[in-house]
């Protein structure tokens, strides 16, 4: 028999077994199927109150639960219909946090556009408010970091040993980070993507300069790949950037 | 042609057509059911009003001097219709003290009556304390001055408002489809007020969908929320429970939003009572033969007049309440338009 409404029931909950035996009697069967309650108990109120009280985020409370912002916002409609601001902001005000941990994976993916900002009939400020909700989240240790933030730090890596980035070595390295296998030579460790497990986009985007014959962008880069491209007398500097950062607490002692 | 006019019911429609048609120097009888002229806002000691947030004694105080002093009315307070013979112009009308009246036109303002929410069983109501009416939190503000549970006297941590008990509901027969029409102001009002004294109370309302029409956004909707930090939250509740383990009842719902079932713990329950035709109001129509909803009983304006304010029958006309749920200031306009209404019946000539 199926399950009416499955998508509201997370798998965790659903308890069912292939044979089970009670008292020696056979029970298998479609009916020894049972689904854990998900009734919501209570609301974190000082969660909400965290919200609401704070100057960026008090206008949550002016939300009439329309959805203009969620209708108007870019990534809802394009990219993952999981990501609801005028969702976020019904279970933010009454503390639902279990139901906003369930979208901790697409709640980062803000792009700042404004919209909902902007066209608010009751003057939410949409995005500030799920800044607040996030930064909320993020104290209590709901949510992570958000990857791009991730993405920032690898990236900062890289510019305070060379004073420079290397295009390749930044993009290749990243994607290796996330999952994707990474071919390389066995002498100087480069990176070969024609043979490499990544994303077709990506291989049209190092085959374009090939095909199309640019052989001064190739050169350029065959260079970089070999010789590392570096700031003139980055390594004093780097020595006076590292000791800064590290007093001001943006980078781990050592790090 | 006798000359004087009856109005039935000295609640804010009575009154006020009373008030208007004494200052215009009609002869006017006024008939009120109970021994207080006010009707419900006085007699149940409302506290604050909607929408202009003022007192019934504000509101109806000064319509109620203006009756009492008037030679051209005559009150007749504990009395009721008990008869009507005649057609218009002519109604020989006998009184509950045996009197007979001799009048010329009949004003039905008979009014309403707040839902028993006995009724809805599932609510607990008149089972556990701390399920309260929307009335009673009214009378707990006016007579008492302050916010407590019953069953223990203490300031409730939360407060929640179940929306529509006796509206908008099929289950209690034909006769509560309809709106109350003021629930959703007056809980936002009350749910201002009680955030307002003791800002460390939580304040819930449980609405399906909310209908603060007209310039009532605002102040009922809008700004419990923004500057009151009222929190709507949308689902009917279902069932009212009462945990022993904690001493706190639990509002059974759906929230319709989120699509999870909730029961969440409160300290105090208000519930927003639904309108119904007053028993007075359901007598008044049978004796003089109005016509009446056939589902909800109240008593509906001739079909052939574009005027609300007639009946099916010339010469009786009908104002507020009795006629379906409606606003106290929009009640003592009708009031005052079958005021008007009962002058051009009469044909008189006002000179000014």
């Amino acid at each position: 028999m199926p399950i009416h409404e499955r998508s509201l029931i997370e798998s965790e909950r659903v308890l069912r077994k292939e044979r089970l035996v009670i008292d020696g009697i056979d029970v298998s069967g479609d009916w020894n199927l049972i689904i854990l309650p998900r009734t919501v108990e209570d609301y974190d109120l000082d969660f909400a109150k965290e919200i609401m009280e704070s100057p960026d985020g008090k206008t949550i409370q002016q939300c009439y639960q329309c959805s203009y912002c969620t209708a108007s916002c870019p990534v809802h409609n394009y990219w993952d219909d999981r990501y609801n601001p005028r969702h976020f902001i019904y279970l933010a005000r009454l503390g639902m946090v279990d139901e906003l941990q369930k979208r901790v994976d697409v709640m980062w993916r803000c792009v700042s556009c404004h919209k909902c900002t902007h066209r608010c009939p009751k003057g939410v400020l949409v995005e500030d408010v799920l800044k607040v909700i996030l930064r909320a989240m993020y104290k209590r240790g709901l949510i992570g970091d958000y990857p791009s933030k991730k993405f920032d730090q690898f990236f900062t890596e890289s510019v305070l040993e060379y004073g420079r980035i290397e295009d390749g070595e930044l993009l290749f390295g990243w994607m290796e980070k996330q999952g994707y296998k990474i071919k390389k030579d066995p002498i100087l460790r480069k990176p070969i993507p024609f043979f490499s497990d990544i994303p077709k986009w990506l291989k049209d985007m190092v085959s374009k300069p090939i095909k199309e014959g640019n052989i001064g962008f190739l050169m350029l880069n065959a260079k970089h790949m070999l010789f590392h491209p570096r700031t003139k007398e980055w390594n004093k500097f780097k020595q006076v950037l590292r000791k800064v950062m590290e007093e001001e607490g943006a980078l781990a002692k050592g790090g | 042609m006798a000359k004087s006019v009856l109005v039935i019911g000295g609640g804010p429609a009575g009154l006020s057509a009373a008030r208007a048609l004494g200052k215009l120097g009609v002869p006017t009888v006024l008939v009120e059911k109970e021994n207080k002229l006010g009707g419900r806002p006085v007699l149940e000691s409302y506290h604050t009003l909607i929408p202009r947030k003022m007192t019934p004694s504000q509101v109806l105080g000064p319509y109620i001097e203006d009756v009492q002093s008037n030679g051209n009315v005559r009150i007749m307070l504990g009395t009721e219709i008990e008869a009507c013979e005649g057609e218009a112009g002519d109604f020989k009308v006998s009184l509950s003290n045996g009197e007979k009246l001799e009048v010329s036109a009949i004003v039905v303002a008979t009014g309403f009556q707040h839902f028993d929410s006995r009724r809805k069983g599932e609510l607990g109501y008149g089972i556990y304390p701390d399920v309260i009416t929307n009335l009673q939190l009214e009378q707990m503000f006016s007579k008492e001055g302050r916010l407590y549970r019953p069953s223990n006297g203490e300031l409730p941590k939360r407060v929640a408002f179940v929306f529509c008990v006796g509206s908008r509901d099929r289950q209690l027969g034909v006769t509560n489809v309809h709106c109350c029409r003021y629930g959703c102001a007056l809980s936002g009002l009350q749910a201002s007020e009680i955030r307002e004294k003791y800002p460390e109370v939580d304040v819930f309302c449980y609405y399906m969908d909310v209908r603060t029409y007209g310039t009532w956004e605002y102040p009922f909707y809008w700004a419990p929320q923004e500057e009151y930090g009222v929190r709507y939250v949308r689902g009917r509740i279902a069932e009212i429970t009462f945990n022993p383990a904690d001493g706190r009842l639990r509002v059974k719902h759906e929230d319709t939003i989120v699509q999870r079932p909730a029961e969440i713990p409160m300290d105090l329950v208000v519930l927003v009572l639904g309108m119904e035709p007053s028993p007075g109001t359901k007598k008044v129509a049978k004796i003089l033969g109005l016509k009446q909803d056939p589902d909800s009983r109240f008593i509906v304006p001739s079909d052939e007049s574009g005027s609300n304010i007639r009946s099916n029958k010339e010469g009786i006309f009908i104002a507020g309440a009795c006629k379906g749920p409606i606003d106290i200031e929009s009640s003592m306009a009708e009031g005052e338009a079958a005021a008007m209404e009962v002058l051009n019946f009469l044909g008189a000539k006002v000179t000014v």
